[in-house]
C-alpha cells in the first residue's frame, strides 16, 4: 500500500499540484497526469546527530578552551538512540509557494530547516534546490512578504529570510524579529491600508498582530480563543478579515485591524457525526464527561464568481468531512454543506480556475486524492466523476501497513493538558 | 476579567444597576502600575497609601504567595475600615479589640509548608509586618482600596489583563535569576517578551528593574538598552528627581529589605517607554545581526 498524501498546495493556474509524501516533494501536472518534479530529504536524523556532535567536538577541541581544562581532548561518542528513544520522524510541516509561484518553499525536521526551490516547468524535474537554512528550533509555519520568507518556530520566535539570496547563515546567527513564549502555529503577513502587519499563533489562545517589518511593536491581541490556535487564514476577497481556528468548537471571524470579533462559527453540531473514539483525550486524561475535541486542520476561502458569494471550507482533523459554509455582505456566516467522504481528509486545497475542491486522504484502497466541483448555481459540490486514482499511483511511497505511516494525526497533540 | 471584585470601593461590579455619573466615571479605572513576580507584596503596601487614586495590581505565579498577599491586603483593608478617620477622635475599645484581632489574622501564616518559602521567609515577613503596623494604628490614604493581587504566569499572560497603553509602571523587582545559561529564555526580562511589556506600558510610562544579582542585572541592562522601545533613564537622574517610587522599589519588598539586612548590593535600571516609531514602507533590515556567513547548501 501508498502511504498517503499529507500537504498538498496548487497554484493559480489549477495545472500543478505540489505535494508531501513523508520526506519527499512531489509536483504533479494535473493536465497530463504526470510527474514533473521531485526532490527527497536525503539528510536522516542520524546524520543530524552526527553534525551536532561533530560541533561540539570541535567546540572541546578549541584550543582556548583545552588551556583551561585538563588538557586532554575527549573524544564525543556519537550516541545511537537507544530501543526506548522516541521515534524522530522525517516530517515536511509547512509547504508554500511564493506570491509569483516561481518558488516553493517546505520545512523539513532532520535538520530544522526551511528549504527552498526555485520552480522552473522547462527542466525535466522543476525544483531545484536553491537554499537550505536550518535554524536553531523546528519551523513550523511560513509566510512570504515579497522577497523574504517569513518563519515561525516551535520555540516561538520568527525569522525573516531573503528569499533570493543563495547564503545559508549560520543558525546562530540569525536573530529573531518577534517571539511568544509558546510554539507558533502559524503566521501570516497582511496589510491594511498600504502598512504591514504580521499576524502569529500559539499553542496558547493567543493571537498577536504586530507591525512589520518593525515587529517590535505590538499592535494588539485578538481574544476569543480558550484553546490552541492552528490556522490563521486571510481571505483573498476581504484582508480585513481573518478567520482563525484551532482547538476550540468555533472559528472566530475577525476584522483583525479593528481587533473586533465579528462572528464565531460553531462547528461541533455539525462535526458531531464526524468525530470517532479517536477524538477522546490519552487516556490518562480520558473522564467520563471528556468530550470528543476538534481540532481546526485547514481553512479556505473563495468566491463564487458568478454570483460574488463568499465560501469558506474548512477541515476538522481526523474526520471524512468537510465543511462548507457562505459569509454574506453582512458578514453573518451559514452552513452550505457538508461534504463526506469514505476515507479521513488529511488536507485539502482549492482551484479557483477550475472550480475544483482537491483533497487528500488517509486511504488503505490507494484512493489518496478525491475531487469535488463547485457548482456555481447551487453553491455545492459534487464529486467528479473521473477519480484521481492514476495520479495518486505517482507517490513513491509504498509501506506494508499502517504502522509504517508517519503519525498523520498530531494536530491535536497541541492541547495543553496539566492545567485541567 | 470583573475588575470590581479587585478593587469594589472602586469598580462597581459589572451587573449593578447604578448609572450615576459617579459610578460610571469611576468604572472606567484602570489599574496603572503593575508589580510583576510580586512576591509577599512590599511594594504594593508601600506604595498604596503614596498614590491612593491609582490601582496596582501584583502578579505572582505561586499559588499559596499569591494568596498570602491577597489575605494580608484584605486584613489591611479591614483593620482600615474598623479605624475612626483622622479627626474622629479617640478609638472606642471595642474598636480597638476588632482591630487587635483584625491584625493578629493579618500577622497568622496562610502560607502551607511549600518548596521555596521558607521558615524563614515567613519570620522575616512577619518582622516586616511589624514595621508596618502603623497601617493597624492610624488611617493612611486610600485604606488599601486600590491594591489587590491576581495569580498569574505574567510571561504569558500579561496581556489578557491589561489593554495597550494601561500601564503608567510596571516593576520587575529582584527577579528569579535562572543562572544556568540553558535557563536564559526563562527569564522574565527578554528581548521578545520586552515587546509585551512595551504593549502593556504607555509611552512615557516607566518599567523599573532592581537586583542583586551583578550577571542578571546586567543581562537586564543589555537587553532593554536594545530594545528600540525602551530608553535608559540614569538611575540618578530619578533619584534626584526625588522619584518616590525608584526609593519603594528598592528598599520596600521583602527580597529587598533582605539584601539589605544582609548589606548586600542592589542595582536598579530604569526605563522609559518610547513613542512607538510611525509606519511606513521601509527595508527590511531585520533577520540577520552579523555578516559571517556559512555555504552549506
Ligand atoms: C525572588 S522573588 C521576588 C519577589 C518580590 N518582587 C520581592 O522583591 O520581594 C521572584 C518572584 O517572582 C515570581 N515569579 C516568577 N516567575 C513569574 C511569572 N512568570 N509570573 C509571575 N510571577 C513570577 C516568583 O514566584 C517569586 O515570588
Amino acid at each position: 500500500m501508498k502511504h498517503p498524501f499529507q500537504i498538498i498546495v496548487a497554484d493559480t493556474t489549477g495545472r500543478y499540484l505540489f505535494t508531501t509524501v513523508k520526506n519527499v516533494l512531489l509536483v504533479i501536472d494535473l493536465t497530463s497526469g504526470k510527474l514533473v518534479g521531485q526532490w527527497k530529504d536525503e539528510l536522516d536524523n542520524s546524520d543530524f546527530l552526527k553534525k551536532k556532535y561533530e560541533e561540539k567536538f570541535d567546540k572541546e577541541n578549541d584550543p582556548k578552551r583545552q588551556k583551561s581544562e585538563s588538557g586532554q581532548a575527549k573524544v564525543p561518542k556519537i550516541p545511537t538512540p537507544g530501543p526506548g528513544a522516541p521515534p524522530i520522524y522525517n516530517y515536511i510541516r509547512a509547504l508554500r509557494l511564493s506570491s509569483d509561484e516561481k518558488y516553493l518553499f517546505a520545512t523539513t525536521d532532520s535538520d530544522k530547516a526551511v528549504v527552498i526551490f526555485t520552480i522552473d516547468h522547462s527542466k525535466d524535474n522543476c525544483l531545484e534546490l536553491k537554499k537550505r537554512q536550518p535554524f536553531s528550533k523546528r519551523p513550523c509555519a511560513l509566510s512570504v512578504d515579497e522577497d523574504r520568507l517569513v518563519v515561525a518556530d516551535k520555540f516561538g520566535d520568527v525569522y525573516s529570510i531573503a528569499i533570493e539570496d543563495d547564503q545559508v547563515v549560520n543558525e546562530k546567527e540569525l536573530t529573531p524579529i518577534l517571539g511568544h513564549v509558546s510554539m507558533l502555529s502559524d503566521v501570516a503577513i497582511v496589510s491594511n491600508d498600504k502598512k504591514k502587519f504580521i499576524i502569529t499563533g500559539d499553542r496558547d489562545e493567543h493571537i498577536r498582530i504586530s507591525n512589520y517589518p518593525k515587529s517590535f511593536v505590538i499592535k494588539n491581541f485578538l481574544f476569543g480563543h480558550h484553546e490552541f490556535v492552528s490556522c490563521l487564514h486571510v481571505p483573498n476577497f476581504d484582508q480585513s478579515l481573518l478567520i482563525s481556528g484551532g482547538g476550540d468548537d468555533y472559528l472566530c471571524l475577525w476584522r483583525w485591524y479593528e481587533g473586533q470579533l465579528v462572528a464565531k462559527i460553531e462547528l461541533r453540531e455539525l462535526i458531531a457525526p464526524f468525530l470517532t473514539d479517536s477524538h477522546l483525550p490519552p487516556e490518562r486524561f480520558l473522564t467520563e464527561t471528556s468530550p470528543k475535541e476538534i481540532s481546526v486542520a485547514r481553512i479556505l476561502t473563495f468566491t463564487n464568481k458568478k454570483t460574488g458569494l463568499n465560501i469558506l471550507v474548512v477541515l476538522c482533523e481526523q474526520t471524512k468531512a468537510v465543511l462548507l459554509f457562505e459569509i454574506d455582505a453582512k458578514l453573518s456566516v451559514r452552513h452550505l454543506q457538508t461534504i463526506s467522504y469514505e476515507d479521513n481528509v488529511l488536507d485539502m486545497c482549492y482551484i479557483e480556475a477550475t472550480n475544483t475542491l482537491i483533497s487528500a486522504h488517509d486511504s488503505d484502497k490507494n484512493q489518496l486524492f478525491q475531487q469535488q466541483k463547485f457548482d456555481e448555481e447551487t453553491n455545492n459540490f459534487t464529486p467528479t466523476t473521473e477519480t484521481m486514482d492514476a495520479v495518486a499511483e505517482l507517490n513513491p511511497i509504498d509501506v506494508n501497513s499502517r504502522n509504517d505511516f508517519l503519525p498523520l494525526y498530531y494536530i491535536n497533540t497541541l492541547r495543553k493538558r496539566s492545567e485541567h | 476579567m470583573d475588575w470590581s471584585v479587585h478593587f469594589p470601593k472602586f469598580i462597581p461590579p459589572p451587573s449593578s444597576a447604578i448609572t450615576t455619573d459617579s459610578a460610571s466615571a469611576t468604572a472606567t479605572r484602570r489599574v496603572e502600575f503593575a508589580d510583576i513576580g510580586c512576591g509577599f507584596g512590599g511594594l504594593l503596601t508601600a506604595l498604596a497609601p503614596q498614590f491612593p487614586d491609582t490601582l496596582m495590581l501584583g502578579m505572582e505565579i505561586r499559588m499559596s504567595v499569591t494568596a498570602y498577599v491577597d489575605a494580608r491586603i484584605k486584613a489591611l483593608r479591614q483593620i482600615q475600615g474598623l479605624l475612626p478617620s483622622v479627626d474622629g477622635g479617640e478609638m472606642s475599645q471595642v474598636v480597638r479589640e476588632a482591630v487587635k484581632e483584625a491584625a493578629g489574622a493579618e500577622g497568622e501564616d496562610p502560607l502551607p509548608a511549600e518548596a521555596g518559602v521558607s521558615a524563614e521567609d515567613v519570620a522575616e515577613d512577619r518582622r516586616e509586618e511589624a514595621e508596618n503596623r502603623r497601617a493597624t494604628r492610624e488611617k493612611v490614604p486610600g485604606e488599601f482600596q486600590n491594591v489587590s493581587v491576581i495569580r498569574a504566569n505574567a510571561m504569558k499572560h500579561l496581556p489578557n489583563f491589561f489593554e495597550k497603553g494601561q500601564l503608567t509602571k510596571i516593576f520587575f523587582l529582584f527577579p528569579d535569576p535562572h543562572f544556568k545559561r540553558s535557563k536564559h529564555k526563562a527569564r522574565i526580562i527578554t528581548t521578545t517578551l520586552l515587546a509585551e511589556y512595551a504593549y502593556v506600558l504607555r509611552p512615557g510610562g516607566i518599567l523599573y528593574t532592581v537586583t542583586d544579582v551583578k550577571d542578571l542585572h546586567d543581562w537586564m541592562m543589555h537587553h532593554l538598552s536594545l530594545h528600540p522601545s525602551f530608553e535608559y533613564i540614569p538611575t540618578e537622574t530619578l533619584l534626584d528627581a526625588g522619584d518616590p517610587v525608584l526609593k519603594s522599589a528598592m528598599t520596600s519588598t521583602e527580597e529587598g529589605m533582605k539584601v539589605e539586612r544582609n548589606k548586600g548590593s542592589k542595582w536598579a535600571g530604569c526605563f522609559r517607554r518610547k513613542e512607538d516609531p510611525p509606519m511606513q514602507e521601509s527595508v527590511l533590515e531585520a533577520g540577520v545581526k552579523k555578516t559571517r556567513v556559512v555555504r552549506r547548501a
